[in-house]
């Protein structure tokens, strides 16, 4: 049943009913042959004849064999034969005959009926869950990518957010300092180009003079005023698990470290006392730290590139975060340099991160310094005091 | 001081650089303006003498840059010694492109800042000793017939008498006499001094 005929549909019906025609014939020819040995053995032949036509020609052909051998029994085997006839006397048989015939065939061509819907219900189901399949393959991936755009995008804000913050800051502590001293510098110049004069102008001399001092006091002003802006800034305390900022830091920088095929190691110390302070600064801080380790390693091929995040108790009053990276380490002129603002290994850098960093850490109560490991790469560490530390 | 001394105008927004700025430059015995912005600056009586402008890049308003494009489309010619307060390259060259004289960055050495004041004043000076020439040279020249005016053309360009007279289709007597008519009108001492003359108005009026 499971064949198929791969022929125009046309030669296919005209084969199916063919075989049925055949079958029969070849039933009649059998019983023909069989009848005066086994009596009348129409029966059994027939009916396999029609069964086979039905079962597989469907059923067309089915009812073709049903009437030709209905014919062909009426003729050659019910009394009278040879006619197309039956007497009353044999009527009850020949009907039950037909009767027979007739009900085979629809059986079997309800039972493939039955069969060809079901075939053809699994194929749909099939088609169906290899589209379904396809779909959710394709969502999954949709979404993975989505997901990696978002976290793309997110370590992006926050670099660009914290180089945004500290250029504007830099370009107007630039200007605003830079203002003043320009008048200082000209009425300096100014009050010894009158004393310089053959007869020395001392009024315009002194006038020069004071404005100079004007502008020198205007650029302490300033500074006052950056330095009242930054410490204000500091107190947003609360108590902060460390190592919770530390694995939120981890998972921000970690798109940045995959590009640069560094892997982030954390060795967070389980019992770590709470610290108080604002956790926003801290996670910029570590932020600061990791992304100076990454970019610390970007040349390095010869070994491979880790930066370990460790947290682990300094004293029972202090807590200490170290960042270690295996990049090209500091040498002493930097190591002595690192934490002065504006000052930079890097072409891009601004030379404000580290600097403003160990201000950040120090509002907090804590230190933050440098240690070379040798040739291989540096490590950043900084201690916060314990919430009930007495400093604190 | 007199009306003819050169004039040095400072155009700041800062009151303190102004001051001192100008007291610096007064105390050579230049004659100072000071403006607090571009527009004040623009408003104001300017007289004709030498002159040149210190100029704030970044100020409100029009900025430093806006002022030195106006005065170039208002055909006001006037060197210009920028001080900025950010040594910013691309904007530097900008400046320097339209014809800035000088680009200080601030805080400006004071003697930096003098030097670079006589030399715009000196070249502006000059400038204008070459425009006065120029206009009187040309005002010879209109004085011309348009005759004499082509016959001027020819001699300049090197040709003969003999040549011009047969270009112009007059005898060589008459190219003679118009000859000596525009030597005497320009007031030319020779040949050569005609030909530089001519040469000097051509690149005054190109300018």
């Amino acid at each position: 049943m499971g064949r198929r005929i791969d022929a125009p549909s046309v030669v296919r019906a005209v084969a199916r009913y063919a075989l049925a025609l055949a079958l029969v014939t070849l039933a009649l020819l059998i019983s023909l042959a069989f009848q005066n040995s086994i009596g009348n053995p129409f029966w059994f032949f027939f009916s396999a004849a029609v069964i086979l036509s039905t079962w597989l020609g469907g059923t067309g052909p089915g009812w073709l064999a049903v009437i030709y051998s209905t014919l062909a029994v009426m003729y050659y085997f019910m009394p009278p034969l040879h006619r197309f006839a039956v007497t009353p006397r044999e009527l009850p048989y020949f009907v039950t005959f037909v009767a027979c015939e007739i009900g085979v065939t629809q059986l079997i061509s309800w039972r493939r009926h039955t069969e060809d819907v079901l075939r053809r219900a699994r194929d749909e189901l099939e088609v169906r869950v290899a589209e379904r399949t396809a779909e959710i393959k394709r969502q999954m991936a949709e979404q993975r990518r989505t997901e990696e755009t978002l976290q793309a995008t997110r370590a992006e804000l926050a670099r660009a957010a914290r180089i945004t913050t500290i250029g504007e800051l830099t370009a107007s502590i630039a200007h605003e300092v830079n203002q003043p001293l320009a008048a200082v510098v000209a009425n300096a110049d100014a009050c010894v180009a009158w004393l310089s004069r053959e007869t020395p102008d001392l009024a315009e001399a002194r006038s020069a003079a004071e404005r100079a001092t004007q502008g020198a006091t205007r650029a302490s002003e300033v500074i006052v005023r950056i330095r009242s802006l930054i410490t204000k800034a500091t107190p947003e305390k609360s108590k902060v698990q460390i190592n919770q900022v530390i694995e939120q830091t981890a998972a921000v920088a970690e798109r940045q470290a995959a590009n640069n095929h560094v892997a982030i190691k954390l060795e967070l110390s389980p019992d770590l006392p709470v610290v108080v302070g604002d956790s926003i600064q801290l996670q910029q801080v570590i932020l600061n730290l990791v992304v100076n380790g990454i970019e610390a390693m970007t040349t390095v091929t010869d070994r491979p590139k880790m930066l370990i995040l460790r947290t682990e108790p300094e004293n029972k009053n202090q807590i200490r975060v170290s960042v270690q990276d295996t990049g090209i380490g500091l040498t002493e002129e930097v190591k002595g340099r690192l934490f002065e603002p504006f000052f930079t290994t890097r072409s891009k850098g601004m030379g404000m991160g580290l600097s403003i960093s160990r201000s950040i850490i120090e509002a907090h109560g804590g230190r933050l310094w440098a240690e070379s490991n040798g040739s291989d790469g540096a490590t950043f560490q900084f201690t916060l005091p314990n919430e009930d530390s007495p400093g604190i | 001081m007199k009306e003819q001394d050169p004039i040095v105008f400072v155009i700041d927004d800062d009151r303190m650089i102004r001051d001192g700025l100008q007291s610096l430059i007064r105390s050579v015995g230049l004659r100072v303006e000071t403006f607090a912005s571009a527009q004040d600056f623009l408003g104001a009586k300017r007289p004709d003498t030498p002159a040149c402008l210190v100029l704030d890049v970044r100020m409100p308003g029009l900025s430093g840059l806006d002022l030195q494009l106006k005065l170039r489309d208002d055909g006001i010619p006037i060197p210009i010694i920028f001080i900025t307060g950010h040594g910013d390259i691309p904007m530097s060259v900008r400046a320097m492109k339209e014809g800035a004289h000088e680009f200080l960055t601030k805080p400006v050495r004071g003697q930096d800042l003098l030097d670079s004041v006589q030399k715009a004043l000196a070249s502006d000076r000059a400038l204008r000793q070459e425009r006065r020439e120029a206009n009187e040279i040309r005002a010879r020249f209109e004085s011309l017939t348009p005759r004499e005016k082509e016959v001027l053309e020819l001699v300049v360009a090197g040709l003969l008498n003999k040549q011009i007279a047969d270009q112009l289709g007059m005898s060589e007597l008459t190219v003679k006499t118009h000859r000596a008519h525009v030597m005497e009108k320009t007031q030319a001492e020779s040949l050569a001094h005609l030909v530089r003359m001519s040469e000097k108005l051509k690149t005054a009026t190109r300018k």
